[in-house]
C-alpha cells in the first residue's frame, strides 16, 4: 500500500494507524485555516472572464407554486453556473416550499453535465413567527406596509449575513415570482459596472386591465417634496411608495420605460426595488444592508438604496431594460373575472337556447325549406339549360318568387325565429353562390348569370345580413390576435433579450393587426363586389325583359 | 523476498502480521466512510444534508466559521463533484446563558494592525471549548500588515497542528487594501477630523470581517481587539451568563505608576457611556455629517463614562445600561448582527463605529449592557 498512496487517500491514513491515532488522522483531513484577499473580489464589468463568484439570494415564503418557474430561470442563466452560489431562506412557510425546494435543488445539482451544476448551495430554514399575512390583499395594503417591509428586511439580512463569503464579488437578489427575464441578465447588469443596479420591473395584465403595468415602484429618484415630507414624520415612520397617503412626486424608474428605448440607458436612483438587484459584494461587506428600522424614513430595499447612497456607492436603474413580474390577480380582479365568467356563461346559455330553438324550428319547417330550395335549384338549372327559353323561365321565376313570399309570410306569422332560420338556411347557399360568382368577371352581363344573381338578390332581400355574418365569422380569429397583449407571444417563452422580444412581439402584433385590417377590408371589398353584382343584374334583367 | 522467507520460519510473527493485514483489509473495505464521524450522513446518501454547529463542511465552498474537508486529489481531467445542497436549521441555533452546556459556537473577530504574542497567548488560554471557537482576522495589506500576518500565521501553524487536540474550529484571515489614510502622525492620530476618517475605515474593516465570516451556525460574536492582552480565561462564559444582546466589560490598562513605584491600572476605553442631555443637545445642533467624539476638551458631552464607574473591589456582575459601546471587547448575540446592526462608517445619529453600532442595535430593539467591575486589559505601548 505504500506504493500506491494515491489510490485511496481517505482510507489509507486511518488504516495505517489501525485506529490508534484516528483522531489525529481525521484532523489531518480537516482544513481549519482559510486565507482570502478581499482586493481580488471587488467586482468588475466582465466578471465571467475573471471568474468572479456571484451569490444569488432568494428569500422564500409559501413560494412553492413559483419554484418550478424559478428553477427554469436558474437553468437558463448564461453566467457560468459553477461561479454562482445559491442561498435560500425559507421562513414561516405553510406550504411544501422546503420539500419542493430540496427536491429541485438536488435535481439541479445532480445533472449529468457537471458544468451545469451550481456552486455552494445553502438552504436556511428560519421562522421569524411573522403574523403578517402574505396574501396579495393584505400584502399591499398601506397599513401593513411598514411592518411588512421591516420583517422582509430582517429576512434579507439574515440570509445575507449567513450566506455571504469572502469569495463573493457580486450579490444578486432575485424574487422567485419573476415570470420573464433575459437569460443574460447577470452579464447585462454587470456590464454597467455599478455598485448597485436594478432593471425596470413591469407585469403583464389581462386585456381588460390594459395589457401591462409598471410593477415595482420602489425604484425612484428622491424629490424635494419627499424630503420635506420625511422631515415632518416621526423617527419610526416609513415612507412607502405607490400609496395615496404619501404623495412624494418622485420620478419612478417604472414610469420612464419606453419599450423602444435604449436598454443600456442608466438613471441615477435613490430607492431601489427588491425584485432583481445586482450589487457588488463590497457594498454589503462595507455594511450596507436592508434596514429593518426606519432609516432616513425608509426600510428594506428603499432604505438599502438610501444607505448605499449615504456611503457613497453608485445606485443605478435601467429604465428601458425590463423584466416581467408574475401577474397575481387581486381580490377585485378575481371578482371582476368571476363576473366576466358569469356573463360569458349567461351568454353561452342564451346562445344554446337560441340554437335549440333554431334546431326545433329547423325540424318543424325543414320540408318547406327543402321544397323551396329544390324549386330554386330547378329554376337555376332551367336558366342554365337554355337562354332562349327566357319567357318560360321568367314565368317560373315569378311563380317561385310568389311561393317564396308566401313562405316567408307564413313564417313571419308563425314565429319571429322562423325568419332567422330561413335566413340562416340560406346563408350557406348565398355564400357559395357568391363565391362562385366572384370568379367570373362580367357576371352581370351574362344572361344566365343575371338570372342567377337576381335569384340571389331576392334571397338577400330577406337576409341582408348574409355577407356580414360570414364576415363576423371570420373576424374572431383576427380579432383575437389584435387584442392579445402585444408582448404575450414573445414573453410566454421567456426567452432571449427582453427588449428585442418586446419589439418582436410588437412587430408581430402589428403585422397581425394589419392582417386583420386587411382581411376586414377584403371582406368589405367582397361585399362591395357582391352588392355590385346584386345591383348590376337588376337593370340587366329589366333590359332583358324590355328586349323581350 | 529473502526477508519474507526468513520471516516465514518465525510462526508467531507471521501470524501477527497476517492478522494485522486481515484487520487492515477489513478496515480498508468497511472502514472508509465510518472512520470520519464528523462528516454527517450525506456521504451515506441521506436525502438532506444538514450542517450543525461544528460539523466539518464537505467542501471549501462553505461558511468560514466551519472547518472543511480537504479536497481529494483529482486525476488529470477529472472534475470535482458539484458541492452538495446543504441545509441549515437556524431555528435550532440557540443563544443561551449556558453556551458551553448547549454547545453554542462563537466567532471571535479581531481587526489586526499589530500582532502581539500576548494576545495569542491569552486567546489560547480561554477556557471555552476551542472546538466551538472560530477566529476571524482582517489585516490591511502593507508592510506592517504583512509582518502581522506572518507572525499570526507562525502562531496559527503551531496551534492548529492536527496533533493539537485543543485547536480552534476554524480560522479565517482576510487581507484588504489599505485605505488611503491621511497622515498617521501620533499627534495627528487623535485629532478630530482624522479620528472620523480612521474610525470610518475601521468600521468598514469590521463590517467586512463580520459579514463574510458570520456563518449560519454561529450563536455569538465576540469582538476582541488585537491589543487586548489579558482577560479572565472564562471571559466568554462570564459575559454570556448575563444573557444580554450586547455586553461590554470595562477595558483598563496596566502601567507603571511612578508615584507609587508599582504597577497600577487606569481606564483605557472611553467609548462605553450613558448618554447625557448635554450630548443630545449638542447633537441636535450639529450638521448631518458631524460626529460627537468622546474625550475631546472642545466637545464636552458630560456623558457618564463606564470607565469611571469602575470599582476594583466591587461586584463583577454589576450591570449598567449603556447607550454607546467600545469595541475593545464586546460580546454580541449573533441575531443582533443578523438583524442588520453593523458599524456605521458614516455619522449615524452623529455617532460612528462601535458607538454608532450600539445606536443602530437600539433602533432594532437591542439594548447594550456594561459590566463596570469586570475587567479586560489593553496593551501598554
Amino acid at each position: 500500500m505504500f506504493f500506491f498512496p494515491s489510490i485511496r487517500p481517505t482510507a489509507i491514513a486511518p488504516a495505517l494507524s489501525l485506529g490508534l491515532f484516528s483522531g489525529v488522522n481525521e484532523a489531518m483531513q480537516i482544513e481549519t485555516v482559510r486565507y482570502y484577499d478581499l482586493s481580488n473580489v471587488g467586482g468588475t464589468a466582465r466578471g465571467w472572464e475573471r471568474e468572479e463568484r456571484i451569490l444569488l439570494c432568494a428569500p422564500l415564503r409559501d413560494a412553492a407554486p413559483h419554484l418550478p418557474m424559478f428553477f427554469s430561470h436558474l437553468r437558463n442563466l448564461t453566467y457560468p453556473h459553477h461561479l454562482i452560489d445559491l442561498a435560500f431562506l425559507v421562513g414561516d412557510s405553510k406550504d411544501n416550499t422546503i420539500e419542493l425546494l430540496s427536491d429541485l435543488l438536488a435535481k439541479l445539482q445532480a445533472q449529468e453535465d457537471t458544468r451545469q451544476a451550481f456552486g455552494e448551495i445553502s438552504v436556511i430554514e428560519k421562522d421569524f413567527g411573522q403574523t403578517v399575512n402574505q396574501d396579495v390583499e393584505s400584502r399591499h395594503g398601506f397599513a401593513a406596509q411598514a411592518s411588512r417591509r421591516k420583517s422582509m428586511a430582517q429576512a434579507r439580512n439574515w440570509l445575507l449575513s449567513a450566506a455571504l463569503r469572502p469569495t463573493h464579488s457580486w450579490v444578486y437578489w432575485r424574487d422567485v415570482d419573476v415570470e420573464t427575464a433575459p437569460f443574460t441578465i447577470l452579464e447585462d447588469l454587470m456590464r454597467h459596472n455599478k455598485d448597485i443596479i436594478v432593471p425596470n420591473v413591469w407585469r403583464p395584465l389581462p386585456d381588460w386591465l390594459g395589457g401591462e403595468q409598471p410593477y415595482d415602484l420602489n425604484s425612484w429618484q428622491e424629490s424635494e417634496t419627499a424630503l420635506a415630507l420625511a422631515d415632518t414624520l416621526d423617527e419610526d415612520a416609513v415612507i412607502v411608495e405607490g400609496y395615496a397617503e404619501y404623495a412624494t412626486w418622485r420620478p419612478h424608474l417604472a414610469y420612464l420605460r419606453d419599450p423602444y428605448g435604449d436598454p443600456d440607458m442608466e438613471m441615477e436612483i435613490d430607492g431601489v426595488g427588491g425584485v432583481s438587484i445586482l450589487a457588488k459584494a463590497k457594498v454589503f461587506r462595507s455594511g450596507v444592508h436592508f434596514p429593518a428600522f426606519s432609516f432616513e424614513k425608509h426600510a428594506e430595499t428603499e432604505g438599502f438604496g438610501k444607505m448605499a447612497k449615504r456611503m457613497g456607492f453608485s445606485v443605478v436603474g435601467l429604465p428601458h431594460y425590463t423584466i416581467w413580474h408574475l401577474y397575481e390577480p387581486s381580490v377585485d380582479d378575481i371578482r371582476h373575472m368571476e363576473e366576466m365568467e358569469q356573463e360569458r356563461k349567461a351568454r353561452e346559455k342564451e346562445e344554446n337556447a337560441k340554437r335549440e330553438r333554431e334546431e326545433k324550428i329547423n325540424v318543424q319547417f325543414d320540408m318547406e325549406g327543402k321544397d323551396q330550395w329544390e324549386k330554386d335549384m330547378a329554376a337555376v338549372k332551367d336558366a342554365k339549360k337554355s337562354a332562349e327559353d327566357a319567357k318560360k323561365e321568367t314565368k317560373k321565376e315569378e311563380k317561385s318568387s310568389d311561393d317564396e313570399k308566401k313562405t316567408s309570410d307564413d313564417a313571419e306569422k308563425k314565429s319571429s325565429g322562423n325568419d332567422e332560420k330561413s335566413s340562416v338556411g340560406r346563408n350557406a347557399v348565398s355564400g357559395e353562390k357568391a363565391g362562385a360568382d366572384e370568379g367570373s368577371p362580367d357576371g352581370g352581363r351574362d344572361a344566365n348569370k343575371a338570372t342567377f344573381a337576381d335569384e340571389l338578390y331576392r334571397v338577400r332581400s330577406h337576409t341582408d345580413t348574409t355577407p356580414r355574418t360570414s364576415n363576423n365569422e371570420a373576424d374572431p380569429d383576427d380579432a383575437m390576435i389584435t387584442k392579445e397583449p402585444p408582448r404575450t407571444p414573445g414573453f410566454s417563452e421567456s426567452s432571449g433579450q427582453q427588449v428585442e422580444n418586446d419589439d418582436a412581439a410588437r412587430g408581430h402584433a402589428g403585422v397581425a393587426s394589419k392582417a386583420a385590417a386587411m382581411s376586414a377590408e377584403r371582406d368589405e371589398l367582397k361585399l362591395d363586389e357582391f352588392e355590385r353584382d346584386m345591383k348590376a343584374p337588376g337593370p340587366g334583367k329589366e333590359e332583358d325583359d324590355a328586349g323581350l | 523476498m529473502a526477508v519474507t522467507r526468513s520471516l516465514r520460519r518465525n510462526n508467531t510473527i507471521t501470524y501477527v502480521l497476517a492478522g494485522g493485514l486481515c484487520l487492515f483489509f477489513l478496515y480498508f473495505f468497511f472502514g472508509d466512510t465510518t472512520s470520519i464521524p464528523q462528516l454527517p450522513a450525506y456521504a451515506a446518501g441521506a436525502a438532506r444534508h444538514v450542517l450543525k454547529s461544528k460539523d466539518a463542511a464537505p467542501n471549501e465552498l462553505s461558511p468560514p466559521s466551519l472547518p472543511f474537508r480537504k479536497p481529494a486529489k483529482l486525476a488529470e481531467g477529472e472534475r470535482a463533484a458539484p458541492p452538495p445542497v446543504v441545509h441549515y436549521h437556524m431555528n435550532n441555533v440557540t443563544i443561551t446563558s449556558d453556551p458551553v452546556g448547549n454547545r453554542e459556537s462563537i466567532l471571535i473577530l479581531t481587526p489586526l494592525a499589530r500582532f502581539y504574542d500576548e494576545y495569542w497567548d491569552n486567546l489560547v488560554k480561554l477556557s471555552f471549548p476551542h472546538d466551538l471557537i472560530s477566529l476571524g482576522f482582517i489585516i490591511p495589506k502593507g508592510r506592517e500588515g504583512n509582518l502581522a500576518t506572518q507572525q499570526l500565521q507562525a502562531r496559527i501553524e503551531k496551534t492548529q497542528a492536527p496533533t493539537n487536540k485543543n485547536r480552534f474550529a476554524s480560522i479565517t484571515i482576510l487581507r484588504q487594501d489599505e485605505e488611503p489614510t491621511i497622515l498617521q502622525d501620533e499627534k495627528d492620530r487623535h485629532a478630530l477630523s482624522a479620528q472620523k476618517e480612521r474610525r470610518a475605515a475601521m468600521s468598514r474593516a469590521r463590517n467586512a470581517l463580520l459579514f463574510t465570516t458570520l456563518g449560519p451556525t454561529t450563536s455569538w460574536v465576540l469582538w476582541l481587539d488585537s491589543d487586548i492582552i489579558e482577560t479572565p480565561p472564562s471571559l466568554i462564559q462570564d459575559l454570556a451568563s448575563h444573557d444580554k444582546p450586547l455586553i461590554v466589560p470595562n477595558c483598563f490598562q496596566r502601567y507603571h505608576n511612578k508615584d507609587k513605584d508599582a504597577m497600577d491600572v487606569r481606564p483605557y476605553d472611553f467609548n462605553s457611556w450613558v448618554d447625557s442631555p448635554t450630548a443630545k443637545e449638542l447633537a441636535g445642533k450639529m450638521g448631518p455629517e458631524e460626529i460627537i467624539l468622546e474625550g475631546y476638551a472642545e466637545m464636552a458631552t458630560y456623558r457618564s463614562l463606564m470607565a469611571y464607574m469602575a470599582d476594583q473591589h466591587g461586584d463583577a456582575r454589576t450591570e449598567v445600561d449603556l447607550d454607546g459601546v467600545g469595541g475593545t471587547a464586546l460580546l454580541v448575540k449573533a441575531y443582533v448582527h443578523r438583524d442588520g446592526a453593523m458599524f456605521p462608517p458614516f455619522p449615524f445619529y452623529h455617532l460612528i463605529e462601535t458607538e454608532g453600532f450600539a445606536r443602530m442595535a437600539a433602533r432594532l430593539g437591542w439594548k447594550a449592557t456594561g459590566l463596570p467591575n469586570y475587567f479586560v486589559y489593553h496593551y501598554n505601548e
